[in-house]
């Protein structure tokens, strides 16, 4: 058996991590378990205004206690018609997050069918697909997102849409790299000598082994998204009022922070939070999943 | 080598026509029309007759692809339209508020490279040590908070805590009143070049202590070389190709920044001609800016990589 040289194996870039098994590497890594914390601690919020158990009623406003500090009752204080800056924040986070998984919902899947496609397929397919995104590339994402806000009108739909088309390039070369190799494994040969069909071979063996290129991508998607979103309703183009968001509560707390500085640091904070949270998980499923990175 | 030159102009020309396409059919083919934008509620009230007129006026009628290739042809003659709202000459506009934005991204390109090339050289000559692990925390915290956040409180702390606001002025010429012009880029460059410098700076620091590791760098101390010379000559060209290409990712992240820095420190330039115009539903003055943004990002990645080329022989194999 010594004499036998087996041909070189060209390893998956990336090793398949599914289910409660990515769960357990993410919480080995530092940066994941910083992120699980920090992200559910977001979640928390965002359940709790979808069922509506916010301390107070996120749009009640009291005329007697406008601008009031933090205090027991209200954590974060109140704003200028005495709305709880707490409820409000918690009912931004739920607006955000709805915002950005959509946004994120749209970039994945449109961009890893792109970058699967691209990458396996190859040829004129591959060349249209790469000049697409070369050309959404183009454009800065921030301004995408803006000038489709422009044409379509705000709104929860319309926001989501144009944050995740501007992402969906970055998925696209992302999600092709690793496809490229794949397409040269071993056990792809094998599914094509066994003569199963191509759509099996892409869906059945070519996607699980990019999920965990996807996961990072996803869920630094999902912390881009928090952010532009939270832009864009500081721009005025957020969904209109009187849903409340954390873009448009910094907007407001412009002419409040000099005597009324919770009114900017609860949104902040709740914006913060988020972001780092969702870049911290992302870092941590890089280091999970490619074994590469976690040197430095 | 003029073979890699041509064929690389030719697909930044391909980018370019394919981003007027976007652009047009975001703005142009989407809901929503020039007459409605412009008359607002009033456009109820026109007869057939006048709203054929109009259409005709505003080319609207035509085919989408007539509708393009005569608005291509207007822009490249440098007829950009005319605005909806002012009534002033696209063209103008921008020529106004241009030299703002170019100011605010050259002064914010110019402090993040600063700090994040100082910092992150620094961090890497001493990794693990205690500057090294704050510049990193910093930096991860600087890369976490958006910028209209960081925006919002300095403004806030500077006009209240100081009664120091010198947007509150009106904007002057960098040529007429440098003095007052350069109190009132500062700080909109300074907190957008925050998050731009923390990118550069972590890059900075990989970099670095890969270059750090090699062969050449222990014989260039061996030798005896002064530690400064190490530094510079050695270990900062070296590590200078992925501090350019990660500043030319930055750029997109700087373009988009300006249109909201612009907004919190009132300061007139494209971004915010751009949201005015949004707000407005302004549409020739959108796609004229939102072009002019595109084209310049297109023409700073295509400098990146250039730059790129001209350090770094190895590059321009391929």
């Amino acid at each position: 058996m010594s004499g036998i040289t087996y041909p070189p194996r060209i390893a998956p870039p990336y090793r398949v991590l599914r289910g409660p098994h990515l769960l357990r590497q993410l919480r080995r890594t530092r940066s994941g378990k910083a992120g699980l914390i920090l992200v559910g601690l977001v979640l928390l919020g965002a359940i709790l205004s979808w069922i509506g158990l916010t301390p107070h009623p996120p749009e009640a406003e009291d005329l007697h206690a406008t601008l009031k500090g933090i205090s027991l009752n209200h954590l974060m204080g109140t704003d200028q018609f005495g709305r709880d800056v707490f409820s409000q924040v918690l009912q931004g986070l739920g607006v955000s997050l709805e915002i950005a998984g959509l946004a994120t919902l749209i970039a994945t899947v449109v961009g890893t069918l792109g970058g699967i496609a691209a990458g396996y397929l190859g040829g004129f397919t591959s060349t249209v697909i790469m000049r697409a995104s070369d050309i959404m590339f183009a454009i800065p994402a921030v301004l995408l997102a803006l000038a489709i806000v422009a044409a379509l009108g705000p709104g929860v739909i319309n926001s989501s849409l144009a944050i995740g088309v501007g992402y969906i390039p970055i998925v696209v070369r992302v999600v092709r790299a690793p496809v490229l190799s794949l397409k040269r494994a071993d056990f792809v040969n094998a599914t094509r000598v066994l003569g199963y069909s191509r759509t099996r071979v892409l869906l059945r063996h070519i996607l699980p082994n990019v999920y965990g290129t996807v996961a990072v991508q996803a869920s630094l998607s999902l912390a881009w998204a928090i952010l532009a979103e939270a832009g864009l309703a500081f721009l005025g183009l957020g969904p209109p009022p009187p849903t409340a968001s954390l873009g448009q509560m910094v907007d407001a707390s412009q002419t409040l922070a000099s005597f009324a500085w919770w009114t900017l640091a609860g949104p902040s904070l709740a914006i913060v939070i988020a972001v780092l949270g969702f870049n911290f998980i992302g870092d941590g499923l890089r280091d999970a999943t490619d074994p590469r990175s976690r040197r430095s | 080598m003029l073979l890699v030159i041509s064929k690389r102009l030719i697909s930044t020309l391909i980018t370019l026509l394919g981003v007027t396409v976007v652009i047009f059919v975001i703005l142009r083919l989407l809901p929503g029309n020039a007459i409605e934008s412009s008359m607002g509620v009033n456009a109820g009230l026109l007869s057939h007759a006048q709203i054929l007129q109009l259409d005709h006026y505003y080319g609207i009628g035509e085919s989408a692809s007539s509708q393009f290739f005569s608005w291509l042809g207007a822009t490249l003659s440098g007829n950009l339209g005319v605005s909806l709202a002012s009534r002033v000459s696209v063209s103008s506009l921008i020529g106004q508020a241009f030299p703002v934005t170019l100011e605010l991204a050259i002064m914010t390109m110019i402090l993040a490279l600063l700090i994040g090339v100082l910092f992150g050289i620094a961090g890497a000559l001493r990794p693990g040590k205690l500057g090294d692990a704050a510049g990193q925390g910093v930096a991860l915290v600087g890369l976490g908070i958006p910028s209209f956040v960081i925006g919002t409180a300095v403004v806030t702390i500077l006009s209240s805590g100081f009664g120091y606001f010198p947007s509150s002025q009106t904007w002057a010429g960098l040529f007429s009143n440098p003095w007052l012009n350069l109190q009132q880029i500062f700080f909109p460059a300074l907190v957008l070049s925050i998050g731009i410098g923390a990118a550069i700076m972590r890059t900075t620091r990989t970099a670095v202590l890969d270059v750090s590791t090699q062969n050449f760098i222990r014989t260039a101390r061996g030798k005896g070389l002064r530690g400064q010379a190490v530094i510079w000559r050695h270990l900062f060209l070296n590590a200078l190709v992925p501090i350019v290409t990660m500043s030319g990712i930055q750029l997109g992240y700087l373009l988009g920044g300006t249109v909201i820095i612009e907004q919190i420190f009132v300061l007139p330039g494209l971004g915010r001609l751009l949201v005015t115009s949004i707000t407005s539903h302004d549409y020739p003055v959108v796609q004229s800016v939102t072009l002019l943004f595109a084209v310049c990002f297109v023409i700073l990645n295509l400098l990146t990589d250039a730059i790129c080329a001209l350090i770094d022989p190895r590059q321009r194999e391929n």
